[in-house]
């Protein structure tokens, strides 16, 4: 144990040391999850659909929803309290106002001398950071030009902000486990290199030459890979969560099962390209070739329905494709290219074939 | 030398190829405890094969090869406990400092030497913190010798120590060796370079294509070829080759990188005899000497080759 430890730990410190190891390792995939923020945080619908539901039904109410309806950025859609709640967990709307009963007469109470408000209530999703607040905008604004015309500024319409999580999740939402696949993907795949390199250099002979058994110079390798992907996940899911409020709903022992199945996945598909290459300039390359189709043809990036038939199912043969999905499903209960029995199953049979092909195929020198 | 008790190595008949090389074909040789055994040859002659088969890296195809009195094919975790091993050209963990290499490997024996103590067997005390990156060749070889110490081991063995260094590092490293022998430890170390078998080793093996050509001390190997001297000088046109193979007490004559070199069992008369040619036929003799045969001259002799060809 004392030398597994020691093994992995002695890994562990040539990675760190290595700037442009710890470059891919840990900030290449932190700058993905901060450039695809930013790029699709704003929703790229300009307009903001909106459900309205009027339980007043006055003159007054009818009012509010004209004044309403001049803010451009705003679309409306009018229902009943639960069809149009419905309709938001659904993400047909991105939020609900509701003008609640007695609206007029609170109003009409004022002008006659009465004390007291009313409050308008207004549901929005926090993990949309954007469109909560051109809505919070517009509601904030719209209801002090009406106490100010008919109040002369008294609070007597009110905001009582609600949250209400839609499942339909934003893009940044949707895209954090993808980048958290690509970098167990990447972590796996690039393990290749650094073996090549101590096969090439002697490095894996002489310890051959020691008394320790082959079985630790291999598990010490899969550790220190564990190691990094944990980290890798918390830095992901960290900044994810921290800058963009994404939304971590779903099971996360299920989510942390699908970390490590992946990146042993990745790992054995990395430990098999290892077996077959002899330098490492062919492993740089080779894993650059392996890599670059995995991520644009596996479909983490964009909806899988959105993708051409074609490209549909080729990226039904990539591994990377149902690890996405796994982490999709387990993280934030986004929709499913398959069954998460099938990813993890799809999973696991690539771990176990690319590691019976690098036993066998393996050379220590 | 102390020839007493069993030998540290003993090896039968060894044999192996890769394809239609035989790399190693039919070697047998014993070291005896506390020997400094060198194994000379031309790359490609089969001694790093040897010495791999001997550290347990390669299943010889056959032959019986025991080291410290253990079947190397049926011990070799117990043997490896009890071996220290330096391997050509290996570069390790380039971003690890010394000693944390030294610890690392440390781990791996069931016994080891303080790391302190190797950093100074092997002079790295200035050097404990840098990166192995970031040492000079020679320094590289110490700590790679270093490496092969971590275990106090009984049998050490190096493969071409010193090839790739200047002759300071070379030098030192030949210290470092003499001091192993002093601790009553066992070498075995392979070489293409005469002198060092020479300064170091208290028997040597010849090998070329897989074969043990020739095995003894250094006299011995040159005593048994060469009762001779040698008388040598620039070669020159003016004095024919077949005149200068009959002069008093020559027994061969050979020429070697433009050089005439007289092997002669009586130095004077052959002197004398190329003097006197000399002014006869109006010719000089260019940078004239006698040595001793080396065993650079037994291998010419052995092979028709030099050793570094």
């Amino acid at each position: 144990m004392k030398t597994l430890l020691g093994l992995t730990v002695a890994n562990l410190k040539s990675l760190t040391r290595d700037r442009a190891a710890l470059f891919w390792t840990f900030f290449f995939p932190i700058m993905f999850v901060l450039l695809f923020g930013v790029l699709f945080s704003g929703s790229g619908d300009s307009k903001v659909s909106v459900g309205w539901v009027d339980q007043d039904g006055t003159a007054s109410s009818a009012g509010i929803r004209d004044s309403f309806g001049r803010v451009e950025l705003l679309t409306f859609q009018s229902g009943t309290l639960e069809n149009e709640k419905a309709a938001m967990q659904r993400g047909d709307v991105s939020a609900v106002i509701v003008i609640p009963k007695g609206t007029q007469d609170a109003l009409v109470g004022f002008k006659a001398g009465q004390k007291g408000s009313i409050a308008v209530e207004l549901y929005t999703d926090p993990s949309k950071t954007q469109t909560t607040q051109v809505v919070q905008g517009a509601v904030a604004q719209i209801l002090n030009g009406i106490n100010l015309q008919l109040a002369g500024g008294s609070q007597v319409i009110t905001v009582n902000p609600l949250t209400l999580t839609s499942t339909n999740i934003s893009t940044v939402t949707y895209l954090v486990p993808s980048i958290l696949a690509m970098a167990l993907m990447q972590l796996g795949v690039f393990a290749a290199v650094p073996l090549v390199q101590q096969r090439e250099k002697g490095i894996l002979k002489r310890m051959g030459a020691t008394p320790l058994p082959r079985w630790k110079l291999v598990a010490s390798n899969i550790l220190l890979r564990l190691v990094v992907a944990a980290v890798d996940t918390v830095l992901i899911l960290g900044v994810g969560i921290a800058v963009f409020h994404i939304q971590i709903v779903g099971n996360l022992a299920a989510a942390a099962g699908f970390v490590f199945l992946g990146a042993g996945a990745f790992l054995a598909i990395g430990f098999m390209l290892a077996s077959f290459l002899k330098t490492e300039e062919q492993a740089t390359g080779v894993v650059q070739v392996v890599q670059m189709p995995l991520m644009f043809l596996s479909g983490i990036f964009f909806p899988f329905d959105f993708m051409p038939d074609f490209l549909r199912s080729v990226a039904r043969l990539l591994p990377l494709t149902y690890l996405g999905d796994g982490l999709r499903q387990t993280m934030v209960n986004g929709t499913q290219v398959a069954p998460l029995a099938l990813d993890a199953a799809v999973l696991a049979g690539w771990l176990v074939v690319c590691l019976a092909i690098s036993a066998r195929s393996f050379r220590w020198e | 030398m102390t020839q007493s008790g069993e030998p540290v190595i003993r090896v039968t008949d060894l044999k192996k190829h890769y394809g239609d090389v035989k790399a190693v074909d039919g070697v047998s040789f014993e070291v005896a405890r506390g020997e400094v055994f060198g194994m000379l040859g031309p790359n490609g002659a089969g001694k790093t094969t040897t010495i791999e088969v001997l550290e347990g890296l390669r299943e010889p195809d056959s032959g019986n090869v025991e080291v410290l009195g253990l079947d190397v094919c049926k011990h070799p975790e117990s043997i490896k406990q009890r071996i220290g091993v330096q391997l050509q050209s290996v570069s390790l963990y380039p971003r690890l400092t010394v000693t944390e290499l030294l610890d690392l490997f440390c781990s791996f024996f069931s016994h080891h030497v303080p790391t302190k103590q190797l950093i100074d067997a092997v002079d790295l005390g200035e050097r404990a913190n840098a990166r192995s990156m970031d040492l000079s060749g020679g320094q590289q070889q110490r700590l790679s010798i270093a490496l092969a110490l971590v275990n106090d081991p009984e049998l050490v063995f190096l493969d071409e120590p010193t090839t790739g260094l200047d002759p300071q590092a070379r030098r030192s490293l030949w210290d470092l060796v003499k001091g192993l022998q002093a601790k009553g430890k066992s070498v075995m170390l392979t070489t293409h370079y005469m002198e060092e078998a020479t300064e170091l080793c208290d028997r040597v093996a010849i090998m070329d294509h897989g074969r043990i050509l020739e095995m003894g001390t250094v006299p011995e190997l040159i005593g048994r070829r060469f009762k001779e001297r040698a008388v040598f000088f620039d070669s020159t046109p003016k004095l024919p080759a077949e005149r200068l193979g009959k002069l008093g007490g020559v027994t061969r004559a050979a020429q070697e990188d433009g050089q005439t070199v007289l092997y002669s069992d009586a130095v004077p008369d052959t002197i004398g005899g190329l003097l006197a040619m000399a002014d006869e036929l109006n010719a000089e003799p260019h940078n004239l000497g006698i040595r001793q045969a080396t065993l650079e001259d037994v291998f010419l002799d052995l092979t028709g080759r030099a050793l570094r060809d």
